[in-house]
Parts: structure tokens; C-alpha cells; sequence
């Protein structure tokens, strides 16, 4: 059984549904990351599993108990929010100390939980400081050490890292994944950003207007993403999608025509959708680190738009003739010129068919 | 630039007029408090004069003035204090639940404020003689709690609707009370506002005059009520007018700068980004 269970959630806010029947599995230790664009519900969904939230419908299990009507103090979860939520009128050490001190641990036992809840974020001489006398990354660590010191369950991170700057965004993902790794604790970590679910889940959730659009390993989503919403979502930059038509479809593939591509592509089956029509609308999916100037073995002609440098590789913006866009990430400095006609070359193994509604084929 | 120093010129003008309205009758008061019958009596006004603490001598040797500043400040600490001991979870309540009611009970406490003291004088009057209140601590105690007690609500509502939602729910995660949060979070959280009210209260109770000749004869005269029984003479005793008037202003100073402390702005700087 697993760890933590969501069963057919549900969340109403009058008429409104916000969260429609979701179903989500997590084992002990794993670290799991919601992610979506914002109104998904996926800091609903986090919210519910904390108890900050009713429950509108469906069950949630932690470690084998069912707690949809449990009050959030007794279900053993610590949440980090995006605002941190530290107490302002209390030093480092108070605020670490909350939760024990409300739990009735003897004093000694609390100074030695906050001195090791110190000692593991690195934030020793910042004990006796108060909140705002703190950088928004310590606030974070702040917030970090007063949800380890209790030893919950499952933690869970609210968007925790939307309001640091890149840099210091970059140092405390490294900072959580290593924390995940020496606590060994189940996390549930809630995000906007695709590179932070890449990068630190073990399965990533992904969203969409309260349904779960897919769920999977991050390199299963990227590699075979059930549907064109999850393939856009992961992968940056942004999967390119061309609108062609299906010419022959057997068991093994799949003929795909488009007015861009030199010669009609062969593209090898993932998905297990229903009966092909030839003649179906299908949809291309292509990533811009999977296109190239040079070889290929399919290309498509484009006209460039424009060009960025990112330093060590050029992002180039295109169009086709049908006016679909068309980026490209390209190692070096190629520079290409608005208007410049230019064709671009990739694997066929490498591309992704969705159909008319979406689903990969 | 002659349109900017003119506008200087005007600018000045008007804090000199504020400055004559406001502070010129605290100081003629202070100032008469020292000054023998004569200098006070002299016209033109005299300035400079030699001081006497004669009348303050007068003031502190008239038990009535003694007991009558003792009777405020027991009216006063404990009107403002269980207002306030009341009037918090009141307000915690207002501001952090949902119940039936609730607004109709917010228009309630304002709508009390709509009522004219002077229309209730009468039947609370007939009340406390009723109940055998008349002339004790308690009926002005009671009395000054139903106007203070709306003020400590609206202003620690206020207060505690601007707290983070965020600091509760970390609160409650982390096995806090109902009771605890208020207690630990939102009373020091809002305190400023708190402390606002308070002094509100303390001076409305501390200068309220209307209720204090109404309902109290001579155990528990205030202090207000004890400074308009010296105009009823043949002489105005100016000097000891103005020493009782400065040592019934004193306190009320003295609080509000003791609590005006706590009012310090952005406390709650720090807790959310």
C-alpha cells in the first residue's frame, strides 16, 4: 500500500470545481512533484493532503491511516509555503521551535532538535535573528528548518522557491534535492516551473484544469508524454507542433505528410490509440534541441523569424510555409537573418504524433 | 522663484495657525498653573512672571482633587482593560471566521456609536438607581465598557484581518490552539492597533464627563466632574482651574506615550515576502 493516497479528490467551491477526481500514489521516500500552469489546482490539491482545505469528495490516506477529516496538526505533515509564514514577532530559534514547544517537548529536547535543524541548513549564527532581519533565501532555510525539526511524515513545499531570484532559485533546488536525499522523507513539492519538477522529482504530476494529465518519471514525461498539453508543458524550450495529415497507418507506424516536409515521415507508434483513418488531422511534435542545420533524416524547410544568442547556443525562431512556428536550439553562434530561407533536420525516431484531439498515437 | 517662497510663506502661515489653535491653550493652561492670582487676573496678559507652585500645593491639599483623579484612574484602567480583555477575541472572531450573523453583528457595534450619548443618560440613569449603582466604580466602569469596547473591536478587527492568512495556517500545521494562534500569534501580531484602541478608550473614559455628573454624586466624582465644581463660585479660582486641569491632562500623556511604543508600523515586516 502506498505511503500517500489520493482517492478520486474532489474539490467544489460551490458550482465551481476546482479539483476533479484525481488519483495520486506516492511511496515512503519518494519525492513527488505537482506541477501545471496556475489554476490547475495543484496548490489545492497540497492544501487538501495538509488539511487546510476541505475535502469535497474521495479519501486521503497518509502511511495507511485515512485523515480526510483529521485536523491538519494530527496528520504529522510540515508545509513550507511560498511566503514563508514565518512568525515575525519571533526569533529563528522561536519559530524553529514552534511546533515542539506546541507538542510539549521538554526544553532540552527542543534546543537539541533546533541546534541539529541548524546544524543540517547551515544557519547556526542566524538563531537569535528576527524574520525580517533575514535574506529571502535564509528565510526559506528558516522555513525549511521549523518543517524538519518535527520529523513529519511528508513534507510538503508550496511553490517555496517562486519568490528568490534565478540564481539563488538554482542554489536552494540543489539545497532541497540534497535535503530529500539525507532525510530520506516523502516530499510533495508543488510548481509552476518545469525545471524544478525536472530536476528534482522522482515522479512528476502533472496538471491541468484539476485533472491529472499525466503521471510519470521525469524522463518518461519528456521522452513519452501521453498528450500534447503534457508535451508542451515539459521540456524547455517549448516542443515545436506541426498540423499535418495521416497518409497510411499500419501496427509498427505510422506515414505523416506535411507541406514542410521534403518528403512524406515515417514515424514509429508509442501510443495506443484507437483506429487510424488515413486522411486523419495529426499532430507533429518536435523539440528544438532534436532539430539541426545540418543532417537529419527527415528535414523541413522554414523561413527565419529571428535569432537569440544564449552564449554557448543560438535559439532560432522560424516559420514554415503554412505559418506554423518552428524554434530550434542550435550549439554555437548562427546567426540567421529575417527572411533567410534555411532547412532543418532531424531523426524521425525522435518525433512525437499526437492526434486531432491531442493524444499521442 | 516669487510663486514657490509665496507658497512657502502660506505654508508657513497655516502651521502657524495649527500650531496657535493646538498647542497655544495647553500651554495657557500650564503656564496659568504656575502664576499668582494677580499675574492671572492682569491685563494685558503678563508673560514673564515669577513661578509659584502654590496652586499645585492648593490642588494636592483638597482631598476631593486626590480622590477625584484616584476615582478616574480605577474608572479608566478598568473600563479600558476589560474592553480590551473583551474586546480581542471578539475581534479575532470577526476577523477570522465565517458565522451567521456576522455581519449584522459588525453593523451592530458601529451602529452603537450612532446613538447620542445625552438620549441614554436618562433611562441608564433609572437603571443604575434601580440596581443601587448610583455613585460607584462599577456603573461607570459598565457604562464606559459599551463605548469602548466597539472601538477596541473595529480598530483590533482591522488589525488582525491584515495578518497573513498564511502565519495561521502554519500555525495550525504545526498543532497550535485556536486559542495559542490568538494568544501567540495575532494579540503580539496586533498589537499596534491594539494599543491604539486602548489609548482611544483610556481617553474617552479618562475625560468623559456627561455620564460621570449623571450617575456618580460625591464618592466617585472624576476628575472631569471635580473641575467644573470650582466654577460655581463668586471668584473663579483661575490658578487651581488650571493646576487641576494640567494634573488631569498628565496621565493621559503619560499613557499614551507609554503605549505609543507598540504602535510602531510594519511589525509585521518579515513574515511573508
Amino acid at each position: 500500500m502506498s505511503y500517500l493516497r489520493l482517492e478520486r479528490i474532489e474539490k467544489r467551491f460551490g458550482p465551481v470545481s476546482i479539483i476533479r477526481g484525481v488519483d495520486i500514489a506516492a511511496e515512503k521516500g519518494e519525492f513527488v512533484v505537482f506541477v501545471g500552469p496556475s489554476g490547475c489546482g495543484k496548490s489545492t490539491l497540497l492544501r487538501m493532503i495538509a488539511g487546510l482545505e476541505e475535502v469535497s469528495g474521495g479519501d486521503v490516506y497518509i502511511d495507511g491511516a485515512r485523515v480526510t477529516q483529521t485536523e491538519p496538526a494530527k496528520r504529522q505533515v510540515s508545509m513550507v509555503f511560498q511566503s514563508y509564514a514565518l512568525f515575525p514577532h519571533m526569533s529563528v530559534r522561536e519559530n524553529i521551535a514552534f511546533g515542539l514547544k506546541m507538542a510539549k517537548v521538554p526544553r532540552a529536547e527542543i534546543d537539541r532538535q533546533v541546534a541539529e535543524a541548524a546544524r543540517i541548513l547551515q544557519m547556526e549564527p542566524l538563531l537569535d535573528r528576527r524574520p525580517r532581519q533575514l535574506s529571502g533565501g535564509q528565510r526559506q532555510r528558516v522555513a525549511i528548518g521549523r518543517a524538519i525539526v518535527r520529523h513529519p511524515k511528508l513534507f510538503l513545499f508550496d511553490e517555496p522557491l517562486s519568490n528568490l531570484d534565478a540564481e539563488l532559485r538554482a542554489q536552494m533546488r540543489v539545497e532541497i534535492a540534497r535535503l530529500h536525499r539525507e532525510l530520506g522523507v516523502t516530499m510533495v513539492y508543488v510548481t509552476h516551473d518545469q525545471v524544478e519538477a525536472m530536476t528534482l522529482a522522482d515522479r512528476i504530476v502533472v496538471l491541468r484544469g484539476g485533472v491529472v494529465e499525466q503521471i510519470g518519471a521525469p524522463q518518461d514525461l519528456y521522452d513519452r508524454p501521453a498528450n500534447t498539453f503534457v508535451a508542451g508543458f515539459i521540456g524547455s524550450p517549448k516542443m515545436n507542433f506541426l498540423k499535418g495529415r495521416l497518409e497510411s497507418a499500419d501496427a509498427a507506424g505510422v506515414t505523416v505528410g506535411h507541406p514542410a516536409l521534403a518528403a512524406p515521415l515515417r514515424v514509429a507508434r508509442h501510443g495506443t490509440a484507437a483506429a487510424l483513418v488515413p486522411g486523419a488531422e495529426v499532430t507533429l511534435g518536435l523539440r528544438p534541441e532534436h532539430l539541426a542545420l545540418e543532417g537529419g533524416g527527415a528535414r523541413i524547410g522554414l523561413t527565419a523569424d529571428l535569432s537569440e544568442s544564449l552564449g554557448g547556443s543560438t535559439l532560432i525562431h522560424g516559420q514554415t510555409r503554412t505559418g506554423e512556428t518552428v524554434s530550434l536550439q542550435v550549439p554555437g553562434r548562427r546567426m540567421l537573418g529575417k527572411g533567410e530561407t534555411f532547412s532543418v533536420g532531424f531523426d524521425p525516431a525522435q518525433a512525437y504524433l499526437f492526434d486531432a484531439d491531442g493524444r499521442a498515437l | 522663484m516669487p510663486s514657490r517662497s509665496a507658497g512657502r510663506l502660506l505654508h508657513g502661515l497655516g502651521l502657524l495657525a495649527v500650531f496657535a489653535v493646538t498647542v497655544f491653550p495647553t500651554y495657557w493652561m500650564v503656564s496659568s498653573s504656575f502664576k499668582t492670582q494677580s499675574d492671572l487676573l492682569a491685563s494685558p496678559p503678563v508673560w514673564l512672571f515669577t513661578p509659584t507652585l502654590a496652586n499645585y500645593a492648593d490642588v494636592f491639599a483638597d482631598q476631593k482633587v486626590v480622590n477625584a483623579v484616584v476615582n478616574s484612574l480605577i474608572v479608566a484602567v478598568f473600563s479600558t482593560g476589560l474592553s480590551v480583555l473583551l474586546g480581542t477575541p471578539a475581534a479575532f472572531a470577526l476577523a477570522r471566521y465565517d458565522f451567521r450573523g456576522k455581519s449584522d453583528l459588525w453593523f451592530w457595534f458601529i451602529s452603537n456609536r450612532f446613538v447620542s450619548p445625552i438620549v441614554l443618560a436618562l433611562p441608564i440613569y433609572i437603571l443604575a438607581r434601580n440596581l443601587g449603582l448610583l455613585d460607584t466604580h462599577l456603573v461607570l466602569i459598565l457604562v464606559y465598557i459599551t463605548f469602548i469596547l466597539p472601538i477596541v473591536i473595529w480598530i483590533a478587527t482591522d488589525q488582525f484581518r491584515s495578518i497573513p492568512k498564511e502565519l495561521e495556517e502554519a500555525a495550525r500545521l504545526e498543532g497550535a490552539s485556536q486559542f495559542a494562534i490568538f494568544w501567540r500569534i495575532y494579540l503580539p501580531l496586533g498589537l499596534p492597533g491594539i494599543a491604539v484602541s486602548a489609548i482611544f478608550g483610556f481617553i474617552f473614559s479618562w475625560n468623559e464627563l456627561l455620564y460621570a455628573l449623571v450617575l456618580t454624586r460625591r464618592d466617585v466624582q472624576t476628575a472631569p466632574v471635580v473641575a467644573t465644581s470650582f466654577m460655581s463660585g463668586y471668584e473663579l479660582p483661575w490658578g487651581k482651574i488650571m493646576a487641576t486641569g494640567t494634573v488631569i491632562v498628565l496621565p493621559v500623556t503619560i499613557f499614551a506615550l507609554l503605549v505609543s511604543r507598540h504602535m510602531v508600523r510594519g511589525l509585521t515586516m518579515g513574515a511573508t515576502k
